[in-house]
């Protein structure tokens, strides 16, 4: 029976399988955690290190930072008491006293002073210490008062104002697993490519939360998301559900869905250098030749709005009066032919110029590539799609080479943004104007946006510049996605943001009687 | 064979310098920063290239060849540009996770393909043999983003029997080594039945029933015993590939494995960290294959491995 060692190998081989499986019993759903679904793994939660959206939304409810940003991006007292511009270049921070980090220790003002030093300091290899490079000196000035000097005016330097607090003495790049906040949740478990598990701090300084934790599930694929709330075994979603999703979820389960303006911003970025594209009518002309309500509604289900340009109404500096491109293909011929790209043989089959569009590997991006290529094949500009995995994509972009790109740009708070996009010395590496557009008039704007304190003024200010980009399309505007929320009926109390900041929930808790929608 | 074991283990070194060689040129050569990614969009141009400096990444790519050959050779895999920890740490946190749903899809797999092959051979043009036909059909036709959401629906939700995604007990690993080995067991049907018949017109075969032995032992003993040698080679093949990262598989039942890892690091050009997984994949595929060139002589005791 020679047989014998084959059979005996196979069934080794399925022992070893079955026994691989029994040192890790399944975990049972902790009682009264919320369960939210996250498409990507947040990569740091360390205040410090934290830029993917997931990461910095999980570290707002881990730590405090000295302000935090309302609905409207405005900056709100979080830590701070309150706070005051000495001049252009001195704020000085009044801190909340009796406030404790999660071990008990008092938080004061040499946390802080500590943290931002932290960033600054080279060898921690923050990502954080680009937006502070202007930050010349961070003083004590007593236990609850600090001073923050900076080199040269910088009206934006509000925003820093948001960094969460770690306590002095933390390492960087420490071992994530222990990390300390204030916050109305302490981190208990980070498992990278899994989970992230929150525990209620019962002795939060603005109130217990209203559940015993959270569990964030890293689920990375759509269907399986899905599946998991149909199951129960998922309580919340933001916004990781493709749009395809949405009316199975309708039809499927009891789930409760909010869908409301977000701030996140779809643009088609245009290489100003491209001799055809630096002609400002053909940018107009692309604009008007795109159909985005058709897009709007068919591939993303009405999950977006169009968009006129980077800020949402939402924002406190939303100039709505600017030049506008709604679909008109009949406007964008006229306009190709004013600018000099006849179309050589009318409906025949031959363009009047040709470019390229890249755009990225996943399924949505490609469809909606597809969309574009066909719209504007009906104005005479024929559209290659070319898609690359995300390091090639975004390699090239920055690098300068392309025709047309689509991308989006997410967590906008200060206007200053446009400094980093549009102003002629910000082009890659030194920002991300990408498309290398050169506009005196709009340097000279952005840059009185940068110094004045003035809510008034910088709003004046910004308004002039969207005016300006709307008419000159250095990028073209898309939509803005709406942010959708998927939870289970019992949940109360959670307000969503057009950012998808997660703050609200600190107040979510379950409730006995389901909200109806 | 002692001599054949040396002269193969002798072989690894080569072999797995060729390919951590290629990949490392070729990640490094594909557009893309580890930097940006490190540092974010806002970081100044001076502070990128002051990391730049501090990683070695501005130095000639020969030169951080060298460097990236005398730290392997003194086992240093080093940290990850973009994920926490060392990359020997991240690997082996995922690693027996990839393990785990491959022999278990493997188990899977044999488990279906001997009987339903066998049975197929064995009564050849019946109902058996048409049914294990249009079941190896479907295992091949049905690719595994559609097989697993329908397992998951099926399994998950309708009957709910079991987890829907996720790595946990027994019960996590059966949805997605089930989608893995379905495939498996649709190419080893097909291969056992072709082998078996082949073999069934031997002359020895004749000679074994001449002996008066009964059927199933002239099958089992005889026939299929000296079928296995191209099944073995399949199986060696599918093992190394499923190893080497069930990404589709991964990503769909949320399976901390390292074709997840290796694709979140290329995406990310986490230089180390690539390296680390091809080297590990590159080891798993060489140990693979020599244990399928044991396994023939295990099967065919004629397979010889002298010169």
């Amino acid at each position: 029976m020679r047989l014998k060692p084959f059979f005996l190998l196979v069934a080794v081989w399925i022992g070893a399988a079955l026994a691989a499986c029994l040192p890790s019993p399944q975990p049972n759903r902790p009682s009264g955690y919320l369960i939210i679904a996250l498409e990507s793994n947040p990569t740091h939660l360390d205040p410090r290190y934290a830029t993917d959206a997931n990461s910095v939304r999980i570290a707002g409810l881990i730590f405090n930072s000295l302000t935090r940003t309302d609905e409207h991006s405005r900056f709100r007292p979080d830590l701070a008491e309150r706070w005051e511009a000495i001049d252009d270049l001195t704020y000085l921070f009044h801190l909340k006293k009796g406030i404790t980090f999660h071990n008990g220790k008092p938080l004061t003002a040499a946390d802080i002073k500590f943290t931002y030093e932290s960033v600054l300091d080279p060898n921690n290899r923050s990502p954080r210490r680009g937006p502070l490079q202007l930050l010349k000196a961070v003083d004590l000035i007593g236990p609850y008062q600090i001073l923050f000097r900076l080199s040269a005016p910088y009206a934006p330097f509000l925003e820093n104002s948001t960094l969460g607090i770690v306590p002095a003495g933390t390492p960087g790049a420490a071992q994530e697993n222990s990390l300390i906040g204030s916050g109305p949740f302490s981190l208990e478990e980070f498992s990278p490519g899994e989970k992230v598990v929150l525990k209620a701090n019962s002795s939060y300084w603005e109130g217990s939360p209203g559940v015993s934790g959270l569990v964030f599930k890293i689920i990375p694929d759509a269907i399986a998301r899905s599946l998991e709330f149909k199951k129960g075994t998922v309580d919340f979603i933001q916004n990781d559900i493709e749009p395809d999703m949405l009316p199975w979820l309708k039809k499927n389960t009891d789930a409760f869905i909010i869908t409301h303006q977000g701030t996140i911003f779809q643009y088609i970025g245009v290489n100003l250098d491209h001799p055809i594209l630096k002609v400002r009518e053909v940018r107009q002309a692309i604009a008007y030749a795109i159909d985005r309500e058709a897009i709007i509604r068919h591939l993303l289900k009405g999950l977006a709005a169009p968009a006129t340009g980077l800020l949402s109404p939402s924002h406190w500096a939303y100039e709505p009066s600017v030049p506008r491109f709604p679909y008109d293909p009949e406007e964008a011929k006229r306009l190709l032919d004013r600018a000099g790209f006849p179309d050589p043989d009318g409906d025949g089959p031959l363009p009047r110029f040709k470019l390229s569009y890249k755009t990225t590997t996943l399924d949505l991006r490609r469809r909606i590539a597809e969309a574009f290529k066909e719209q504007l094949a009906r104005v005479g500009i024929e559209l290659e799609v070319r898609t690359y995995e995300w390091g090639t994509f975004y390699g090239d972009i920055q690098k300068g080479n392309f025709h047309l790109y689509s991308l989006s740009w997410v967590g906008i708070t200060d206007p200053d943004i446009y400094f980093t996009l549009f102003h002629s010395r910000s082009t890659p590496p030194s920002g991300n104007n990408r498309g290398r557009y050169r506009n005196p008039e709009v340097d000279q704007l952005l840059e009185e946006g940068r110094k004045s304190l003035n809510l008034e003024e910088r709003k004046r200010i910004y308004g002039g510049v969207q005016k300006i980009l709307a008419l000159d399309l250095p990028t073209i505007p898309l939509w803005w996605q709406k942010n959708v929320v998927v939870m289970k009926r019992n949940i109360a109390g959670f307000v969503p943001y057009p950012d998808g900041d997660l703050t609200s929930l600190k107040n979510v808790s379950f409730a006995p009687s389901p909200p109806s929608s | 064979m002692k001599r054949y074991l040396l002269h193969r283990l002798l072989l690894f070194l080569p072999t797995l310098l060729g390919s951590l060689t290629l990949v490392f040129f070729l990640i490094h050569l594909i557009p893309g920063d580890p930097v940006e990614v490190m540092l974010g969009e806002t970081a100044s141009s001076a502070d990128k290239e002051a990391l730049r400096r501090e990683l070695g990444l501005n130095l000639p790519i020969w030169t951080q060849y060298l460097r990236f050959l005398t730290a392997l050779a003194q086992g240093d895999l080093g940290h990850s540009l973009y994920e926490q920890g060392g990359v020997t740490e991240l690997i082996l946190i995922r690693f027996p996770a990839t393990l785990e749903l491959t022999l278990a899809a493997m188990g899977v797999a044999l488990c279906i393909a001997f009987p339903l092959g066998i049975m197929a051979a064995v009564k050849k043009n019946s109902w058996m043999d048409q049914s294990s036909l249009i079941f190896s059909l479907l295992g091949l036709a049905m690719p595994n983003f559609w097989l697993g959401p329908l397992l998951m629906i099926a399994f998950s939700i309708e009957l709910g029997w079991l987890p829907v995604s996720g790595r946990g007990g027994l019960a996590h690993l059966i949805l997605p080594s089930l989608t893995l080995g379905m495939v498996m067991a649709a190419i080893l049907i097909r291969m056992i039945r072709s082998s078996l018949l082949e073999t069934i017109h031997e002359d020895y075969i004749q000679t074994a029933r001449a002996k008066g032995l009964s059927e199933w032992r002239v099958w089992l003993k005889h026939a299929l015993r000296n079928s296995l040698l191209s099944v073995i080679t399949i199986v060696g093949l599918q093992f190394g590939a499923l190893l080497a990262g069930s990404i589709i598989t991964e990503t769909i039942f949320t399976w901390p494995g390292i074709g997840r890892l290796t694709i979140q690091a290329i995406q990310t050009r986490d230089y180390p960290l690539v390296q680390g997984c091809i080297l590990v994949i590159s080891t798993s595929y060489l140990v693979v294959n020599l244990l399928t060139d044991l396994l023939y002589h295990l099967a065919d005791p004629r397979v010889s491995y002298g010169r």
